[in-house]
């Protein structure tokens, strides 16, 4: 397993963000959804090591993140676009990316394939040269993908990656999640169920800091079949019907 | 080299080094043409310089930098000290103007122990607002000369000549280094207490 959360709880003064949660990841694409305020961003947080739990315990590929000295070797082979990118604008779209590159220490000798490539994969060739202040919203958020998936991470923790990119791109992006699922595991906090449907073999939706369903997206799709549950869409009925479900016990 | 290239721009040290030579060339100013009240001017030109090198610590990435590898806080340490030196040498520079009373040890240890202020508050408050604890030190600083105190922790009141102001200015400055280096006042993973902006939760 390359995620595993035990008992994991994060406290913000007297608010509960995450409030025990079990999870064990292997590799594959896995949806995180949930209402504004459910937990996402934090859970999404403690993972990428940021932040630490205020109980529970937390294992990142193999690893221990309590400890400094695995918590460096986690984040070599750690990607994470966080929900709110922060970017120096007179950085080229390569320097950024660069930057992150060196950063995790992708040897000398594969660091220019390996920020190219970055580059073309989220479609930003074009644009390799161009200032971080001359992108518009979307090329802005591919470029966070970039710098997350440089060094070809095992565990990639991408926030809201979707937000500003049109359909034509978003299709493009959860290809490339499939690409990475395959060998990796990739975990995806987003409001948008069709990216889940696409793109994720399993998904969890969270409510209060709690994981209120974990399942595939057939089986979340299950859960709105004839409950009369609000949503255009399948998936959207089946998270209505377990988002209501939660909200009455 | 790439790398510290790429760090020193994405933190506006051109900038900075500009803005520390500013503070060189306006108390070179201050010590020719206001003797009457240059001890306080320069100061507090000190303190500016401080308050530059802290504010440059402020990263534009936050968090997808903080979850990278180990070159991070070096970087970090690195660049505390090498503006550290760029000040002191800056304000040095600006000093052959004129009689600084401090002299050049007072200068060095106010300036390195004002850094040390500066990078401390960075760890507090943010870097962007360093300087809020180097204006609140200057501040009682002056108080304490105006008003006789002798506790070397205000340590541009004491002579240049006093150990332990010198060895307070210094401690000051480790901590602050080892603030900037870490990036915050605790240890992140070491400790659940949020000194900073409250977070945004969940979403």
């Amino acid at each position: 397993m390359n995620v595993e959360l035990s008992g994991l709880t994060r406290r913000f003064g007297r608010k509960t963000a995450v409030a025990g949660v079990d999870l064990s990841l292997g590799p594959g694409v896995f949806g995180l959804l949930g209402p504004n305020g459910a937990g996402k961003t934090s859970l999404l947080r403690v993972v990428a090591t940021v932040l630490p739990p205020t109980t529970g315990t937390v294992r990142l590929l193999g690893h221990d993140p309590a400890q400094a000295r695995e918590r460096r070797a986690v984040r070599r082979r750690l990607g994470y676009l966080p929900q709110s990118l922060g970017y120096y604008p007179n950085f080229t779209v390569v320097e950024f990316v660069e930057y992150f590159a060196l950063l995790k220490e992708v040897p000398p000798g594969r660091l220019a394939r390996a920020v190219a490539t970055a580059v073309e994969r989220v479609g930003l060739g074009g644009q390799a040269r161009a200032k971080l202040r001359t992108l518009s919203g979307g090329m802005l958020r591919r470029a966070g993908i970039a710098q997350a998936i440089v060094n070809d991470p095992d565990l990639l923790l991408l926030d809201e990656p979707t937000a500003g990119l049109d359909p034509e791109q978003r299709v493009e992006f959860r290809s490339l999640l499939r690409e990475f699922g395959a060998h990796a595991t990739v975990v995806v906090s987003t409001h948008l169920v069709e990216d889940v449907g696409a793109a994720c073999a399993e998904v969890a939706l969270m409510h209060e800091g709690r994981v209120a369903f974990r399942g595939t997206p057939a089986e979340l799709i299950g859960h709105g079949e004839g409950s009369g549950a609000a949503g255009d869409a399948p998936l959207e009925r089946g998270y209505s019907a377990v988002l209501g479900a939660a909200r009455a016990r | 080299m790439r790398l510290v290239r790429l760090f020193a721009a994405s933190r506006r040290m051109p900038a900075a080094v500009l803005t520390l030579a500013g503070c060189g060339v306006a108390l070179s100013l201050v010590l020719r043409w206001t003797a009457g009240v240059t001890p306080a001017l320069a100061l507090v030109l000190v303190g500016a310089a401080a308050a530059v090198v802290g504010a440059a610590m402020q990263s534009p990435f936050d968090e997808s930098e903080r979850a990278t590898g180990p070159r991070l806080p070096l970087l970090r340490l690195a660049g505390a000290l090498g503006l550290t030196a760029a000040a002191y040498a800056a304000l040095a520079a600006g000093a052959t103007a004129g009689h600084l009373t401090s002299g050049a040890g007072g200068l060095l240890r106010d300036t390195v122990g004002l850094v040390g202020v500066a990078l401390f508050a960075g760890g507090l408050a943010g870097a962007n607002r360093s300087w809020t604890g180097v204006l609140a030190y200057v501040f009682l600083a002056l108080a304490a000369a105006d008003n006789g105190w002798t506790t070397p922790w205000l340590w541009p009141a004491r002579p240049p000549s006093d150990t332990a102001a010198a060895l307070c200015a210094t401690a000051v400055f480790l901590v602050g280094a080892g603030v900037a280096t870490v990036g915050t006042v605790h240890p992140r993973w070491m400790k659940p207490v949020v000194l900073r902006a409250a977070p945004r939760l969940g979403g």
